[in-house]
């Protein structure tokens, strides 16, 4: 077979098992939330409440309907969007319709759009510093592989990395009250004022993860510095420092590429903690409070959603790795 | 190859195969090899180790807090549910400090016992945790072992499987799946015991963090049995007619015993975190339950007022978990031949 034909088919075979993980996901969630006996109509109106009241509010929300019946509506919402009509008032979803939230009466699809800038704004400086620190120390490490220095370095990734991370975030929140108060401000208001309402989040991620990326990048760049072709850069009186950060970082890098690609797919789907602790409105801190109050729109919003982003993110780190390493579309 | 050659022989090169552990050039310890098996090596190597001797002290400590809590507690002569009203002000902030009768001090504003409180907390931890460990492990093992050996479509199909439960968001799963299991075996929310919902809740927190567990082992067991199934003496065992089920048991699983260790002891610090996390967040286990994650939860609004009701539990989890990782990296280092040590 010809070396395009072979990557076409391995990234066809990859997008078929990211669709089938998408419709398996969709299927699961909607067996955990339709069929689930569940009283969101209570939940809306609150404990004084008169049965004509709940009719009304389940009619609205389409939940006399039989279950099979709120599943077809659910997945026509998504495609064309739906109506909802509350006490003569009819309020229109667009598509994609992922439902109206019980509790603050708003369409998930703005809800979500909402907190997904606050999560991906966390999860991107988190990243740039993580990536900084780990990669910087990692290399350093790696020259003075077998000193105390290099023994301290990976000692103390050791320690960072079995510290929980929910103590040492909040411990930060707590106790580091030198950093400027962390709150979400929307980047293109003040882009000042969003980065120092991040920063403490940021510092947080950023350390117990350059821990990981400390030792990755140790290892591979003492693979890397072992390498043929760093002894001929060294040979032909490049200078050492050159010689480590333009020839032997450019090959080390590459399985720490693959990693952070996974990473970050990973905390895209909600950095909860951060966002719990440091009290910024993401995309967990929304499921979060949608699980406190049952609002299960949102709840099963949140689960698709994450899903989606997750075997998005897999499928192209994948296909990106395919024309990185040659092997992998072989194998 | 015979174990012990094969170690010789990685030892003499002194070379280290898995970059994650590249040696930091420490000096070379001798090893006793005579007729031992792999996992004798191992043991005799952990015993050596400074590290993994106090490390698995200090778990040993905090599983007989766990097992002679009630003991404890009467020893103390109080017990983790009495609330000590006459001991708080009207404020909520505790008259007393630790003292002879309330060792660790008393909650503000609820004036339960904090060290009842807390040598009962390390039940729910290492209960969760521990049998969320065993049911992923044996799972793992399983559907590793059956998808590795049997290949075909079984394989295609625990494989799919496998690459499904990974690219769940587990953490999002872990906070609806409760909601939904609450609404289903509770019914209706309002009205209900907090025992039972605390009940439900810690059983749905096993299930769904052994429902996310167990897929990484399995596609590692996987991966070291398709390496495995080709070797000569599994094919000996089938040309002798040796049942499926006795190669895959007898023959298959003593090889596999050093990635199933290592993989327990990563397993386990990292289930107690995510338990003490999710309680944290209010989606792992409830009130009444006594649990470090709940106690966090409550503490931290008192940092300032009381600094010890927040600093116990905090400091019990990471002695805790620090302990069981660092114990971990001992026993991955003693169990893989080609680290040196």
């Amino acid at each position: 077979m010809k070396e395009e034909q072979a990557v076409l088919l391995y990234i066809l075979k990859r997008v078929l098992s990211a669709i089938s993980v998408v419709i398996v996901t969709l299927v699961a969630s909607f067996a955990l939330f339709f069929f689930a006996p569940t009283d969101p109509a209570g939940v809306i109106c609150g404990p004084r409440c008169t049965p004509e009241r709940v009719a009304d509010i389940e009619s609205s929300l389409g939940l006399d309907q039989p279950k099979a019946e709120q599943v077809l509506l659910y997945m026509k919402g998504i495609v064309v969007g739906r109506e909802y009509s509350t006490g003569g008032v009819v309020r229109h979803c667009d598509a994609p319709c992922l439902g109206y939230s019980y509790t603050l009466g708003q369409p998930v699809t703005k809800l979500i759009g909402a907190a997904l800038p606050v999560t991906v704004s966390i999860v991107i400086g988190g990243a740039v510093v993580y990536l900084i620190v780990g990669i910087l120390s990692g290399t350093i490490a790696a020259q003075v592989r077998g000193t105390s220095l290099d023994r301290f370095v990976v000692g103390t990734t050791l320690v960072v990395q079995s510290i929980p991370y929910f103590v040492f975030a909040l411990m930060i929140a707590l106790y580091a009250t030198f950093l400027p108060d962390s709150r979400y401000h929307p980047f293109l208001d003040n882009p000042l004022l969003w980065a120092g309402g991040l920063l403490a989040a940021w510092l947080t991620i950023g350390v117990t993860n350059a821990a990981s990326y400390t030792r990755y990048s140790r290892a591979s760049m003492i693979e890397a510095l072992g390498q043929d072709f760093v002894r001929t850069a060294t040979s032909k009186g490049i200078s050492r420092r050159r010689v480590v950060y333009r020839h032997g970082l450019r090959a080390g890098l590459t399985p720490v590429v693959t990693i952070f690609g996974i990473d970050l797919a990973f905390q895209l789907t909600g950095a909860i903690f951060t966002e719990t602790i440091f009290n910024l409105p993401g995309l967990g801190l929304l499921t979060l409070r949608a699980f406190g109050q049952y609002d299960l729109p949102v709840l099963m919003g949140g689960v698709l959603i994450g899903s989606v982003v997750l075997v998005l993110m897999n499928l192209v780190v994948d296909i990106v790795y395919t024309f990185l390493d040659p092997r992998v579309r072989l194998g | 190859m015979e174990p012990l050659i094969e170690e010789a022989g990685l030892a003499r090169k002194g070379e280290s195969t898995d970059p994650i552990t590249a040696p930091t050039g420490e000096s070379e310890k001798k090893v006793d090899t005579r007729r031992k098996s792999p996992t004798q090596i191992a043991l005799a190597r952990l015993r050596k180790d400074k590290i993994a001797v106090i490390c698995g002290s200090i778990f040993l400590f905090f599983v007989l807090i766990a097992i002679f809590a009630p003991l404890l507690a009467k020893l103390e002569g109080q017990d983790p549910a009495t609330l000590n009203q006459n001991l708080i002000d009207q404020y909520g902030y505790p008259t007393i400090a630790p003292n002879g009768e309330h060792w660790f001090g008393i909650e503000p504003r609820l004036g339960r016992d904090l060290f009842a409180r807390w040598v009962y907390g390390a039940r729910p931890s290492l209960i969760v945790a521990g049998s969320v460990t065993v049911i992923t492990t044996i799972i793992g093992v399983v559907v590793g072992l059956l998808a590795g050996f049997l290949g075909g479509w079984v394989d295609r199909i625990l494989s799919w499987v496998i690459d499904f439960v990974l690219s769940l968001p587990y953490l999002l799963f872990a906070i609806a799946v409760p909601a939904a299991l609450l609404a289903v075996f509770v019914g209706n929310t309002e009205n209900v015991a907090n025992d039972e919902v605390a009940n439900v809740r810690f059983y749905s927190l096993i299930l769904v963090l052994s429902f996310f567990g167990w897929a990484s082992l399995a596609r590692l067991i996987r991966g070291e049995v398709l390496g495995l199934r080709e070797r000569e003496f599994i094919a000996a065992a089938k040309v002798l007619g040796v049942p499926t089920r006795k190669v895959l048991f007898k023959e298959l699983l003593p090889n596999l015993v050093a990635p199933i260790v290592i993989s327990v002891s990563m397993a386990l610090p990292a289930y107690i975190v995510t338990e003490a996390g999710l309680t944290y967040l209010g989606v792992g286990l409830t009130e009444p339950t006594p649990s470090w994650g709940l106690t966090i939860y409550a503490a931290q609004n008192w940092y300032r007022a009381d600094p010890l009701y927040l600093w116990i539990p905090v400091a019990a989890i990471t002695i805790l978990v620090l302990a069981l990782s660092l114990l971990g990296d001992s026993i991955r280092d003693a169990f893989d031949p080609r680290t040196r040590r």
